[in-house]
């Protein structure tokens, strides 16, 4: 038998176990009495088993079983789960990892002294932690969950983006298709290749979505290192994400991932009180930590939280007075937002004050140059014993959007659905009065070709798009309507952004590309 | 150290492969209002977009050669991209005595200035500017 071909599947296969493992983990967490979870958790650290069994692998074989005879308690409801029994769990999880990529061999002291405590931990506490009778089924009959559903698959990045090239180059043959006639062509085959046309380009433009990632998905990525952060230091943290359905693109979610690891670490160690802290001072004993996304317009929101100590006012003053020559006048005129951004400062050292402000100024000018270098902001507020935010908002390099697409002489435009009140036809716009109208035809230094017919778009005011009383929009007249249709909006860049008026550039389905209008700016021209 | 060079307003140019992401000719450059000159539109490739320069137009060529199906040169660096316009593309050439103090090169016939993508932006941007 090749065996290390077994191995190597075994190793695949168990790191998506263990992929999945987690995430469960974490929702059982927030969830301890839910036994369809337990059941999973235990359907999963069985098959775990199964195939370390069948490779010999005994160590493996051995953790995983006892691991899976405690969910089988509380998946069977004769041990009540505890938030340490899942902290334990993740920590046995960690440990089948280890081995796992050791291919079960125990290579150092460390990892001995782990794996007896562990396997001691979880054949004492089983015990300690029933609250019923001990199940008489023998484990080999025990329920396994029930066959998944696969409904998730791990694919490289770099695939997503060889895909689209291909894709594309595939959508470019249409572009240099030879001009055949009426006589060469066949009708049936011209359907035919429009038909073949139109669902390549279907597919590209769904296939560029592939690029985009929740931000529940991205909020997973920390979920362990914000578990192993807080049993390093001792705290008890809870982490809530909302607006996890939110989607943005992989490539921007990657920049944020290392300033994020930042910001939570200081949530973490600096924010978040101890335990006995948190009580003395009349607060749940479990901390909160909360990443909240929204999208707004064309940019992501997202704001990271603590309900901690919030930042030292004093170690901030001191730094002022004491590195900047503040003076209490000085430091009385700054608004809040300028008065914590301080914090961000290369020299604001974190040793003179590592007991007052514990350090909270490490790493956070990774995090603002991180946000500068994506053309973002980030605000700071903390208030005393009640915790802190740092609220980032970043121009969204991809979202989808529906879009009015127009033309106006050469130029293909778009303006989000949303923005737009609605779509009247006009015959001959001579006799109209200009003055409702942004004339971007001028602007534009497009010519009137005589042409008749024309569309006219009426923008939402700014007023009545956020609910409050209204107030006429603009008026465009475009060329004609190329559809009201789904667009992949990308930043505008350096150069676009400097004529001040575009808030993006579009991708439609048919792979055309199409300028985004910025409604805000069109009501001031 | 290799160098792609091309033609414009009357120059031979070179810039270093490493620079260079992809040399297509059947791009599709979409014109976008309220630009100079030299910026020719937007080209979308493989998931990214690039800003189109003709270059001949931003070294101040009077009348700019424009081939109705041009080559075009996308350029990626250092998380930047542009796509270039050249008047005509020469090919890669060798450079063996590569000093970065030097920017113009004999090879050939040609006499080659040697040009960094960072400096191409920074005179898009100051024509953008008004400057």
């Amino acid at each position: 038998m090749d065996l290390e071909k077994y191995e190597k599947i075994f190793a695949q296969e168990s790191e998506k176990y263990l992929v999945v493992l987690d995430d469960l983990l974490a929702r059982v967490e927030k969830d301890l009495a839910n036994r369809d979870l337990w059941s999973e958790i235990h359907g999963k650290i069985h098959s775990i088993k199964g195939m370390a069994v069948s490779l010999s692998l005994d160590k493996i074989s051995k953790l995983s079983h006892s691991m899976e005879s405690w969910c089988k308690e509380f998946q069977q409801g004769t041990a009540k789960a505890t938030p340490n029994a899942v902290r334990l769990l993740f920590d046995g999880m960690e440990l089948l990892g280890r081995l796992i990529a050791r291919k079960g061999d125990i290579d150092s002291l460390e990892i001995q002294a782990w794996y007896e405590r562990l396997s001691s931990r979880f054949k004492h506490d089983v015990r300690a932690s029933k609250n019923g009778p001990k199940s008489e089924k023998p484990l080999h009959t025990s329920a396994i969950s029930k066959p998944e559903k696969i409904n998730h698959v791990r694919v490289n990045y770099s695939l997503i983006e060889e895909l689209l090239g291909l894709s594309q180059e595939i959508m470019l043959l249409e572009k240099n298709f030879p001009p055949f006639s009426d006589e060469e062509i066949s009708l049936g085959l011209r359907n035919y290749i429009d038909h073949y046309t139109s669902m390549l380009k279907g597919l590209y433009f769904r296939l560029a979505q592939l690029r985009l990632m929740s931000v529940d998905d991205f909020a997973g990525l920390f979920v362990k290192t914000i578990r192993s952060l807080a049993r390093e230091h001792n705290k008890d943290v809870q982490f809530d994400v909302l607006g996890g359905e939110v989607q943005a693109d992989i490539g921007l979610l990657e920049s944020l991932r290392e300033p994020f690891v930042h910001l939570l670490r200081n949530c973490i160690i600096h924010g978040i009180e101890t335990q006995d802290e948190r009580v003395e001072r009349g607060k749940n004993a479990q901390g909160i930590i909360r990443l909240e996304a929204a999208s707004e317009g064309n940019n992501l929101l997202i704001k990271i939280s603590d309900d901690g100590r919030g930042i030292s006012r004093p170690a901030i003053i001191k730094y002022l007075k004491e590195k900047k020559a503040g003076t209490d006048e000085d430091i009385n005129r700054m608004s809040a937002e300028d008065f914590f951004n301080t914090i961000l400062s290369t020299d604001f050292s974190s040793v003179s004050e590592a007991t007052d402000m514990a350090g909270r100024g490490i790493g956070m000018k990774v995090v603002s140059r991180a946000i500068d270098h994506l053309g973002g902001s980030l605000i700071i507020s903390s208030s005393a014993s009640k915790g802190t935010e740092f609220a980032i908002k970043i121009p969204l390099s991809l979202s989808v959007i529906y879009t009015v697409t127009f033309k106006i002489g050469k130029y293909i435009l778009s303006i989000p659905t949303l923005n737009i009140q609605n779509i009247d036809r006009m015959e001959d716009v001579s006799q109209m009065d200009m003055n409702d109208f942004c004339d971007l035809r001028g602007l534009f230094g497009v010519k009137n070709n005589g042409g008749k017919f024309y569309h006219v778009l009426k923008l939402k005011g700014p007023e009545e798009k956020s609910g409050d009383k209204k107030r006429d929009g603009k008026k465009l007249i475009v060329d004609n309507i190329i559809g009201n249709n789904q667009l992949m909006v990308m930043p505008a860049g350096e150069l676009l952004a400097k004529a001040g008026i575009f808030a993006g550039v579009g991708i439609m389905e048919n792979g055309d590309v199409s300028v985004l209008l910025d409604t805000d700016k069109l009501a001031d021209l | 150290m290799e160098f792609l060079c091309f033609q414009a307003a009357g120059q031979y140019l070179g810039i270093e492969a490493r620079y260079v992401h992809r040399v297509v000719d059947d791009g599709e450059i979409t014109p976008v209002p309220l630009q100079s000159s030299c910026y020719m539109g937007l080209m979308y490739s493989r998931g990214d977009l690039f800003d189109v320069i003709h270059v001949g137009d931003l070294l101040g060529q009077q009348q700019a050669v424009q081939n109705e199906n041009p080559r075009i040169i996308l350029l990626k660096w250092a998380g930047k991209k542009l796509a270039l316009v050249p008047d005509k593309i020469i090919g890669m050439i060798s450079i063996k005595k590569y000093d970065k103090t030097q920017s113009v090169y004999h090879y050939a016939d040609y006499t080659i200035q040697v040009i960094m993508p960072d400096d191409i932006l920074k005179k898009v941007s100051e024509i953008f500017n008004g400057s």
